[in-house]
């Protein structure tokens, strides 16, 4: 692990909802320009590892320390999750994002305009910013999910699934991406799948969660399978 | 009346227009919100127990001896409807947090639950039946000018929190994750944005009645929906479907006489079903759409009809006007009060015995007598010629016939008062239907009908307001 102090660290730290614990024995460390994914059968317990880091769910047992606030937070839920009855289009849900540094009665400054071009033109999405958002396909709804989460000036980014549902096309843009953030820009990267071919050709470390415990793998930055 | 008379300040029922176009604007947004959280439902449910609350502050105050139709009773109905909206939403809000089962089936249950007692207290309390009636039709038409202030104020409150802490109620609506993450919590905001909901319906009931808010919260955004490009024309849209709904529909109610509440709603489904036509037809062909357009607009230019035109009086000539006693399809006795001069008058000429009580039926027969008169026009009650001739039918033939049979000639003209009817505070709303007839063809060479709403507050007593309406009759009537 890095010599500055990890930005999320877990430990023994049992996850779960009530009294009923999905994963027990965490012990998990996010450092900036980590990329770790972890992988493991629905069910296993990969959303709620994301849901207790977020803080949306208490933890049960043992430590977890975040040393940056919720807000440096970059969160992608998988967009199925979402409500498609939303006439939203692709820019209004990619300027959520910056509401929290916006007052109730503030318009949109320059400043952030200026950043939503940057992210989109970062996802490659500039051209469809106009577009209703659940017009778009599942990869192109991933990729402004991404953006809205980058948009956010995050830490560290936390990704719910996002190549379920995706063409091959945005699987490679997206996991192309998720290096870059990594590898350029820094961020702590972490996301879940439930596809381990795919995660061993992105991820540096992966973590495997099943049977109620998570276990380390380590793997490498390889040749994409696509 | 044409459309832009309905719009002018200076009408009668302008106040009633204001009032439900503040309502059909603000009402969408509430609606929008609720149904982008899929809880549209509470839009139908809550209106019912602020309706239920009103019931029960009606049977409260009756038994506590306040007297029905007065500021004071209207009062606490308000805070009645206040009170059960917010402990309904909050026992809603509980049971969402720890019931098991579905929220569509609580609120449902909730819905019926409501109703009922809304009925029971209504039952319990025989002196709130018309109150709680109107009510449910969505009278707004009795709005008096300080309830309208209010309803400007609050609905101004709630459109003012809507606006301006629209990205925090829209983040909270679509991803309360990210609303925790970037905002601290989302309770807060679900707890605001259900705040604004339960004022609005509260007051909204109380001035309009459940049917018109659900209306109003419902059916624009369900139009808007499919005409929107984004959330902010979603929300602006629905707004501005809502006041167009809320305009038309006045008119229609005013012209047609039916009642606003269910008419707006009537129509909104009507603006509805038209949107997605439009739409359908955009999408198989643009030349239709507008085609469809153009015939919608001339359409509606061919609805708004002309006034029929005056009673012609240089048409009657020499001939004698037979007024056949004025028929009444109210349904009450329309009879005036005691103290009416009509009555002291016919006393003093000898003419009335003193038990007699003189009717809007006298009143309008006795009214157009004089205006023929003046007007150098030979008049007649059938009556004094035939004592048999105490009724006329309506139907132009049989009348005829009738009136030839007692060797009548001329014309004879036929009133029928289909409605004169307050209910002490709302304004005086009449309907009269007149005909003149041929006597020796029985053909009907003029026919019109009166529809008048006079003001109560500026007369004292429901027979000046009655004089009131006889003279608007009168005046267009005779065209001056």
């Amino acid at each position: 692990m890095g010599s500055t102090p990890p930005l999320v660290s877990l430990h023994r730290a049992n996850l779960g909802y009530g009294d009923a614990a999905v994963l027990e024995n965490v012990d998990l460390e996010l450092h900036a320009g980590d990329l770790i994914a972890i992988a493991g059968p629905n069910g296993s317990g990969k959303t709620t590892l994301f849901r207790t880091i977020l803080g949306f769910l208490p933890i049960l047992n043992g430590t977890l320390t975040r040393h940056c606030a919720l807000s440096e937070f970059g969160y992608v839920p998988q967009s199925t999750a979402l409500d498609s009855t939303f006439p939203i289009t692709a820019r209004e849900v990619v300027e959520m994002g910056g509401y929290g540094r916006l007052k109730p009665y503030q318009g949109l400054p320059s400043d952030e305009r200026n950043r939503l071009e940057s992210v989109l033109q970062q996802v490659g999405l500039s051209h469809l910013a106009r577009r209703l958002f659940f017009s778009l396909s599942g990869g192109q709804r991933q990729r402004m999910l991404i953006a809205r989460a980058l948009m956010v000036g995050p830490k560290i980014l936390i990704l719910d699934e996002p190549l379920a549902g995706c063409d091959p096309e945005s699987q490679k843009a997206i996991s192309d991406l998720l290096i870059d953030l990594s590898q350029q820009e820094g961020k702590a990267v972490f996301f879940s799948s439930h596809d381990l071919r795919m995660v061993r050709s992105v991820a540096k470390k992966i973590l495997r969660a099943d049977g109620g415990r998570v276990s380390w793998e380590e793997g490498v930055v390889a040749g994409h399978p696509w | 009346m044409s459309f832009f008379d309905v719009l002018s300040p200076s009408f009668l029922l302008f106040p009633a227009l204001l009032g439900s176009a503040i309502l059909a604007f603000v009402c969408p947004l509430v609606g929008a919100h609720l149904m982008l959280r899929r809880r549209i439902f509470l839009g139908l449910t809550l209106p019912q127990i602020a309706a239920c609350g009103v019931a029960f502050t009606f049977w409260l105050s009756h038994g506590a001896g306040v007297s029905h139709g007065t500021g004071g009773e209207r009062l606490l109905a308000m805070v009645g409807s206040l009170v059960f909206t917010l402990v309904g939403m909050g026992l809603l809000a509980y049971l969402d947090r720890h019931a098991t089962g579905s929220p569509e089936s609580r609120l449902a249950a909730a819905y019926a639950f409501a109703s009922a007692l809304t009925i029971l207290f209504v039952v319990f309390n025989p002196a709130g039946e018309l109150e709680i009636l109107n009510l449910l039709k969505g009278e707004v038409i009795s709005l008096s000018k300080e309830e309208l202030k209010l309803l400007a104020i609050v609905y101004g409150a709630v459109y003012f929190g809507l606006v301006l802490f629209r990205r925090e109620f829209l983040l909270n609506s679509f991803d309360r994750d990210l609303s925790f993450l970037l905002t601290g919590g989302s309770v807060q905001w679900s707890f605001w944005l259900y705040v604004l909901c339960g004022f609005s319906i509260a007051i909204g009931v109380i001035m309009a009645g459940p049917l018109l808010v659900f209306g109003f919260m419902v059916l624009p955004p369900l139009a808007a929906r499919s005409l929107a490009r984004g959330m902010s024309s979603f929300l602006s849209l629905s707004s501005l479907i809502g006041l167009f709904i809320a305009i038309f529909g006045f008119y229609l109610s005013v012209r047609l006489d039916l009642p606003l509440g269910p008419t707006d709603v009537a129509f909104g489904c009507a603006v509805i079903f038209m949107v997605y036509a439009i739409q359908l037809i955009v999408r198989k062909s643009r030349g239709l759409a507008g085609l469809l357009a153009a015939l919608l607009i001339v359409g509606f230019g061919c609805s708004a009809q002309k006034a029929p035109a005056p009673l012609d009086l240089q048409a009657l000539g020499q001939n004698t006007v037979w007024l056949a006693p004025v028929r009444n399809s109210t349904g009450t006795d329309l009879r005036l009060p005691g103290t009416n001069p009509l009555r002291s008058l016919g006393e003093i000429a000898g003419k009335i015995a003193p038990d007699y009580r003189p009717t809007v039926m006298d009143l309008l027969r006795g009214s157009v007598k004089r205006e023929l008169e003046q007007r150098r026009i030979a008049v007649s009650f059938p009556e004094e010629r035939d004592a048999r001739l105490q009724s006329f039918p309506f139907e132009a033939g049989s009348a005829a016939t009738n009136a030839r049979a007692a060797n009548l000639s001329g014309w004879l003209l036929l009133s029928d008062i289909r409605r004169w009817n307050t209910d002490g505070r709302a304004p005086l709303s009449t309907r009269v239907e007149m005909r003149l007839v041929r006597i020796d063809n029985g053909a009907i060479s003029w026919d019109k009908q009166f529809q008048k709403v006079v003001p109560i507050v500026g007369a004292a007593r429901l027979d000046e307001a009655s004089a009131d309406a006889v003279k608007e009759i009168l005046r267009e009537m005779f065209g001056s």
